[in-house]
């Protein structure tokens, strides 16, 4: 219904109620389409597939659309004003997207639930999210759910009736406080996406169809059963994605417990959003959704916040300049959502591979919206779009790589790891982590910006009627009278688009509307006039974040790909009772089938090869901000003030607002999670929600802040006391807040440090359980004795395996464990730090530096003196000394020897052959350079000595030199011969990571394994 | 408190006494006096006398803000003051932060200053950034924080590099600002970082290196040649810190003193023996039972006279530099002994024993096998320290007949 003919009409509607724009019809539609059954959300996704390019377009439509997005923002001001009363707000908001959200909002809300029940996808994203309220509604709720975060997204992506549908998550937002962001998106690309319509979107329709369903299914399942699972179940896993969403419900009630039980009781916070916004994000979602998505989490991160606090915060985050930047922030949030759904990795996962399980679809229909864009960009900016669609693309990939892990650990982490070995392409951007992600989409948009500028058409969004709404704005002061403003702007438009002077009108000489009231104008002005600066800013963060030493995550959760996918469903089914894991994978199947035909994944490669240049050039003074913008505050201003001529902005009054907005959140934040603490010792179950809520509400927090990295989230806020009894627990990288039921406490942890003492299994197997056992005691902070000897124990068995890496990672913790006055063989594992600068980084300087840090009574240590004496061994090149060393080595000092050994008999042989003339016995050479021992006491080591001989010749042949025997048998090394002849061989066993035993098929020989049972 | 009570009137004179020194030295576009009044840490009578007038006047936020003269720098002025006063209640780490705040407005001013006037005034606020981030991070790590001003000075010099390393009248400036990140890096230990500022000081065509300050450009090749010595890039070495003493004051004993520090390892080295002389008059008499232990061959000598000194080595870092001379110290011995066996029979000189070696070392009180020794000789052949053969089967070192141990003469030993 929704999409088809009633979408557009009923977009219009709202959208065209905000902005006049035929797209913003659209946005009505969206929700229309909700309600309707799922039939018509394929028609309403395929206008969305439109939209969706649209949304590109608008983003990269730098002037109209930056105009629309101030006025978004200042409606979104509005609105934060008014989140008490959302309707209101959209009311006031009325010229830009707020009123159109707001409008819907109540409608949607419902319909949202029955649009689901449409679709097929509502079982995936049923079980996700909705739990209860809406099975059926699952696919539409998917999306819908999808939605919230991706408004912005969907917005951008569904010109035509995703507009409408991106209005849709907006009002959904609002209600908690997501209002602003929705109005901002919506309006901006309602604007754009009415433009696309009219030129393609009929034809993307068909295409986007199947790809929408299927992202925003992904999307939605995952937001959705953030939504409603994430309080109650997956706190951990979810918390971090499902934050920004989430948080809002949360939030929105004050206390978590109860705005979690309330929102997925009631589902409509949580429906309404999802659903508004699955028809945005379906198509688009994934590039866009995850830029626009900052923006709702951002209006989420008020909500999450106390209800008192949500204004002042929305205040600050659309304060002019920081609006944009804020929402850029909040891009990372939003996709992070995206990425706890699983859905991007799935999607990239799915794309690959095609394969029936729901992830794939979801990857089909990734690439297939990317497919669109780049289509639609030729007609209108398609060079801009393209490009941001590719960024966003590889966010979500990435953003989803990062969630995997989370996800992984309650869902299935076969998804995250399917995506990463699916995602080929993407693989490599995913590791790159979430902050990668983010920097690029914000990058994305400055660049959309200047090629939307050469690129937009006049017809699309008049200019003249951007800068007539801009100067309208200009002269407001406040946000009442903005809001004021706009409504009648809103009128003004509508009016303009329904007798079709629209583009005929000259805005450039109509008279403005006479002013509803009168404060000051300034914030609005620097909103509208310095959209651009706040890009910059945004950017900067993101850039910041690629830099994060989060690693990707670990190759290991390849194997289990298949059965995660397998079990998702079931899991979800276990934490959401209205979760069906049969509908679910039914659903899946539909994607699967439906979608995947489109991947033009070669073309989403070309377009993410711009985008990266662009960013480049246009980041380029910018980047170098990045670094110190994080420091401190006043610093960041100044800095900010340098680099962007925006720079104006960050010293403006709003951004002093929402500085402070921003810390106010963080008290409560802390207050509410003092309050959680409490309630959980009095009950049970609500501890894990109380706690997650207030994880939630930091990382919330963390996400406004937006500069912030995830590494720089205070987890000290979130020490946990773990209650797992489990001995044995797989390695996951945590990306959410820790649950305490998957957390280990001290005792458990030192029985699983016994068991893996003890264990018969592989390095790999080990290597997995330390590393969840380090884990665990890093979210519980225990720094004591114990994990003194996880870290120990696991850097021993990386010398022994030569895993240098994860060693390297080992050393460095217990050095500052050590220096905290925690007991342990120091004395073993400096000799190891000595041995290992000396015979692998070899710098000068850390050598010094590690020499002059031992203390005389270290110095006096066997094995100290040992990896000393083996220093000046390796330093004056005595062969002799080195290998005699080798054999009297102590602890585990012979296996980091044993990785210098080659290169230190080459040298030896390399220097015999120049230096002895005629010959030297092979004997002799193979008792210097430790093939035989050095000195044979037992007949019964002869043997071993011949062998020792035998091995030393073989060796020598190997490495090029020329060997004769003389008169009794002996050989001998000719040295002249051999000379000029010496070479390293290059080795057979050789594994480009190192380490034959970490070589790939024992890893997949032992994921196979691990999976089939 | 230099001025004990201070009344508001005279509080208030002082500070607008300041103020008006402040705008005059801009106005008159006055390097020398605008640097003297930013000097925070020189503790000067004048500026300690402010900073108790803004102790007890308060309000000179409004004395700044009423004057369109003051107002315009009032982003430099008013974090100056709070560094000011922060500084003279001895909180560090506040002080460095409004003063970084005050240098980065100082930077937006400098940057739309067409002439260099102000490069003095530059170069001593880029000196009390730093100096203050020193301090601050002593506080800080005291108070069992982490350190991080320096850090962020550095960053912030950095900013100012960029600013200074264009076309125009402003870039002699740069290499000063260089030497002060060079300090920096070298505090933290974090040296790599100097890499990029000297390949744009080496590379860009805008510097000609010769046109910077000299005592810049002394301070710029003493720490490259530092890094030079690091990398054991001995010529490099060898050439940067030479041009470091040649330009040298003469009357700056100290920084000769540091330059020689580095520079005589890397001498010696390269086969250049210092005089006595030098070593004492420069007080680097660390040094002088290692020239000692060179010319007598004297391995005990050398092993003992580094582990003497061996802190003080590690830490300035020419600790591997000084063990390599080992090598110079057996070529040393080996000559000796050859000298002597020429004496005794000149017709079997060039044939020296294995054993006679191991006698030799014995005698010097250090415990090596024939094996060990055989791979020292060998070694020596090796990096042409010695030339000739060894005869395995015999034990036998046999020297070419012809300049049997090569003079390294400035050249570093061949790996």
């Amino acid at each position: 219904m929704n999409q088809g003919g009633t979408a557009d009409t009923l977009t219009t509607v709202e959208i065209n109620s905000l902005e006049k724009y035929p797209v913003v019809d659209p946005s009505q539609a969206p929700s229309t389409s909700y309600y309707a059954p799922s039939h018509s959300a394929p028609i309403s996704w395929s206008t969305h597939g439109g939209n969706n390019y649209p949304r590109e377009n608008g983003i990269v439509s730098s002037s109209s659309y930056h105009q629309v997005q101030q006025v978004e923002i200042a409606s979104r001001t509005v609105q934060d004003g008014l989140n008490a009363t959302p309707a209101a707000s959209t009311l006031t908001s009325g010229a830009a997207n707020p009123p159109q959200d707001y409008s819907s909002y109540s409608t949607y809300q419902n319909t949202d639930p029955y649009g689901y029940g449409n679709t097929g996808y509502a079982t995936y994203y049923n079980g996700y999210q909705q739990q209860a309220s809406q099975p059926y509604q699952p696919p539409v709720g998917a999306y819908q759910n999808s939605g919230a975060p991706y408004q912005p997204l969907s917005s951008f992506q569904n010109t035509g009736s995703y507009a409408g549908s991106a209005s849709y998550p907006s009002t959904y937002y609002n209600p908690a406080d997501y209002q602003t962001s929705g109005g901002y998106q919506s309006g901006v690309y309602s604007n754009h996406s009415n433009y696309w319509q009219e030129g393609q979107y009929t034809t993307y329709s068909n295409h986007q169809y199947p790809n929408y369903p299927q992202d925003s299914s992904t999307l939605y399942s995952s937001t959705t059963s953030a939504a409603s699972s994430q309080y109650a179940q997956h706190y951990k896993q979810w918390a971090d994605y499902y934050n920004q969403t989430q948080t809002e419900v949360s939030c929105a009630p004050g206390t978590e417990n109860v705005s979690v039980s309330g929102a997925s009781s009631l589902s409509c916070p949580i429906p309404g959003v999802t659903g508004g916004y699955p028809a945005s994000n379906s198509q688009a979602p994934a590039p866009y959704t995850p830029s626009w998505r900052p923006d709702s989490s951002s209006s989420e991160l008020p909500m999450a916040q106390p209800g008192t606090a949500n204004g002042s915060v929305h205040d600050g985050y659309w304060m002019p300049g920081p609006a944009a930047v804020q929402n850029q922030n909040l891009n990372p949030m939003q996709q992070h959502v995206q990425t706890p759904l699983g859905t991007s990795s799935t999607r990239e996962s799915f794309q690959n591979q095609q394969q029936s399980s729901g992830p794939q679809g979801h990857n089909s229909t990734y690439t297939a919206s990317h497919q669109v864009p780049q289509s639609y960009p030729s007609s209108l900016q398609t060079v801009s779009q393209t490009a941001p669609q590719l960024d966003s693309r590889r966010v979500s990939n990435k953003l989803q790589i990062p969630t995997n892990p989370r996800i992984a650990s309650n869902l299935g982490l076969g998804l995250s790891k399917v995506d990463k070995d699916i995602s080929g392409s993407n693989a490599a951007s995913k590791p790159a982590y979430i902050s990668v992600s983010l920097t690029k989409p914000n990058e994305k948009v400055p660049s959309e910006d200047a090629a939307a500028e050469s690129i937009l058409k006049p017809g699309m969004f008049p200019k003249s009627l951007c800068g007539y709404v801009e100067r309208a704005l200009a002269r407001c002061k406040g946000d009442a009278q903005m809001a004021a403003s706009q409504a009648v702007m809103k009128e003004i438009i509508t009016k303009a688009t329904a007798d079709g002077s629209l583009h005929t009108k000259d805005w450039d000489t109509e008279p403005l509307f006479a002013l509803p009231n009168a404060d000051t104008a300034s914030r609005e002005d620097v909103l509208f006039s310095t959209p651009t600066s706040s890009l910059p800013k945004s950017r900067r963060s993101p850039s910041r974040r690629s830099k994060s030493r989060w690693e990707p995550v670990s190759e290991e959760k390849v194997a289990d790909k298949p059965v995660a996918a397998a079990a998702e469903p079931v899991k979800y089914g276990f934490w959401n009772k209205q979760f069906t894991g049969g509908k679910v994978e039914n659903k899946v199947v539909h994607w699967s089938n439906t979608k995947f035909s489109l991947s033009d994944q070669k073309s989403s490669n070309k377009n993410s090869l711009r985008p990266s240049k662009r960013q480049r050039l246009v980041d380029g003074p910018s980047a170098a901000d990045n670094g110190d913008a994080s420091s401190e505050s006043d610093k960041e201003q100044t800095l900010t003030a340098y680099y962007s001529a925006a720079v104006a902005l960050a010293d403006s009054p709003e951004e002093r607002k929402r500085r402070e907005s921003r810390s106010k959140r963080f008290d409560k934040g802390h207050g509410n999670r003092q309050n959680n603490h409490f309630k959980q010792k009095s009950a049970g179950a609500g501890n894990l929600y109380t706690r997650r809520a207030s994880a939630l509400v930091l990382s919330k927090n963390f996400v406004d802040s937006g500069t912030q990295a995830v590494e720089d989230i205070d987890w000290d806020a979130l020490v946990v006391k773990g209650t797992s009894q489990e001995i044995e627990k797989r390695y996951l990288r945590l990306t959410s807040a820790p649950d305490p039921a998957t957390v280990r406490p001290e005792e458990t942890l030192e029985k699983a440090l016994l068991m893996v003492q003890n264990s018969e299994k592989n390095y790999l197997y080990k290597c997995d359980q330390l590393k969840s056992i380090r884990q665990d005691l890093t979210v519980q902070h225990i720094r004591n004795e114990l994990t003194v000897k996880v870290y120990e124990t696991h850097a021993r068995l990386a010398i022994e395996v030569g895993d240098l890496p994860e060693y390297n990672q080992c050393q460095s913790q217990l050095k500052t464990l050590y220096a905290e006055g925690i007991r342990g063989c120091h004395l073993e594992f400096a000799s190891y730090n000595l041995l290992c600068i000396i015979l692998h980084s070899n710098k000068n300087r850390d050598l010094l530096c590690a020499m002059s840090r031992l203390s005389a009574e270290a110095r006096k240590d066997d094995a100290v003196k040992h990896a000393l004496a083996v220093r000046a061994a390796v330093t004056s090149g005595n062969y002799v000394l080195f290998f005699r060393l080798y054999k009297t080595a102590p602890n585990l000092n012979t296996l980091l020897m044993d990785l210098y050994v080659e290169k230190m008999r080459y040298t030896a042989v390399k220097c015999l052959t120049r230096s002895h003339r005629p010959t030297v016995p092979v004997a002799y050479i193979s008792q210097v350079l430790g093939f035989t021992s050095t000195f044979p006491t037992t007949e019964a080591s002869d043997g071993k000595e011949r062998d020792g001989v035998e091995e030393c010749a073989e060796w020598l042949k190997a490495h090029g030199a020329s060997l004769t025997e003389d008169n009794s048998g002996e050989m001998l090394l000719d040295t002249k011969l051999s000379m000029s002849n010496l070479f390293m061989p290059e080795p057979e066993d050789a594994v480009s990571h190192g380490d034959a035993n970490l070589a790939v098929d024992d890893f997949w020989a032992r994921n196979l394994e691990s999976s089939i049972k | 408190m230099s001025g004990g009570y201070m009344s508001m009137g005279e509080a208030h004179r002082r500070i607008l006494e300041y103020l008006n020194r402040f705008s005059d030295a801009v106005s008159s576009q006055d390097g020398k006096s605008l640097s003297r009044l930013l000097s925070i840490s020189s503790d000067s009578h004048h500026l300690l006398s402010l900073a108790d007038a803004l102790n007890t006047f308060q309000d000179a936020n409004r004395l700044i803000r009423q004057s369109d003269e003051y107002s315009q720098y009032a982003d430099i002025l008013l974090p100056v003051f709070r560094a000011f006063q922060s500084y003279r209640l001895r909180n560090l780490v506040e002080s460095y932060q409004a003063f970084e705040k005050a240098a980065n407005a100082f930077i937006q001013e400098f940057r739309n200053w067409e002439s260099a006037w102000a490069l003095e005034a530059l170069y001593v606020l880029t000196f009390e950034i730093r100096i203050l981030a020193e301090r601050a991070d002593r506080e800080l790590a005291s108070n069992g924080k982490t350190p991080e001003k320096l850090k962020g000075a550095g960053s912030l010099l950095m900013k100012v590099f960029s600013t200074l390393a264009g076309k125009g009248p402003k870039r002699v400036g740069a290499l000063h600002v260089t030497c002060q990140l060079f300090k920096i890096y070298f505090k933290l230990g974090t040296v790599h970082l100097c890499r990029s500022v000297i390949r744009s000081i080496e590379t860009a065509r805008i510097f000609d290196f010769e046109e910077f300050p000299v005592r810049d450009k002394v301070t710029y090749m003493y720490y490259t040649g530092r890094l030079e010595v690091y990398n054991e890039n001995f010529p490099a070495a060898d050439q940067k810190l030479s041009y470091a003493l040649t330009h040298c004051d003469l009357r700056k004993e100290a920084n000769l003193r540091m330059i020689l520090k580095y520079l005589i390892p890397v001498k010696l080295s390269i086969g250049i023996l210092p005089k006595a002389l030098l070593l004492e008059n420069y007080n680097l008499n660390e040094y002088s039972n290692i020239v000692l232990a060179l010319k007598r061959g004297d391995l005990r000598l050398l092993r003992h006279a580094l582990l003497e000194h061996e802190d003080r080595f590690l830490r300035s870092g020419v600790y591997l530099v000084l063990e390599k001379l080992e090598l110079q110290v057996y070529q040393r011995l080996l000559k000796k002994i050859h000298i002597i066996q020429k004496q005794k029979d000149p017709s079997k000189a060039h044939q020296i024993k294995l054993e006679i070696i191991v006698k030799a070392m014995k005698w010097l009180e250090i415990d090596m096998d024939v094996d060990e020794v055989e791979c020292i000789m060998s070694i020596l052949i090796y990096k042409n320290l010695v030339k000739g053969y060894f005869a395995h089967k015999s034990k036998v070192v046999v020297l070419s007949k012809q300049d049997p141990f090569p003079k390294l003469n400035g050249k570093p030993i061949s790996s």
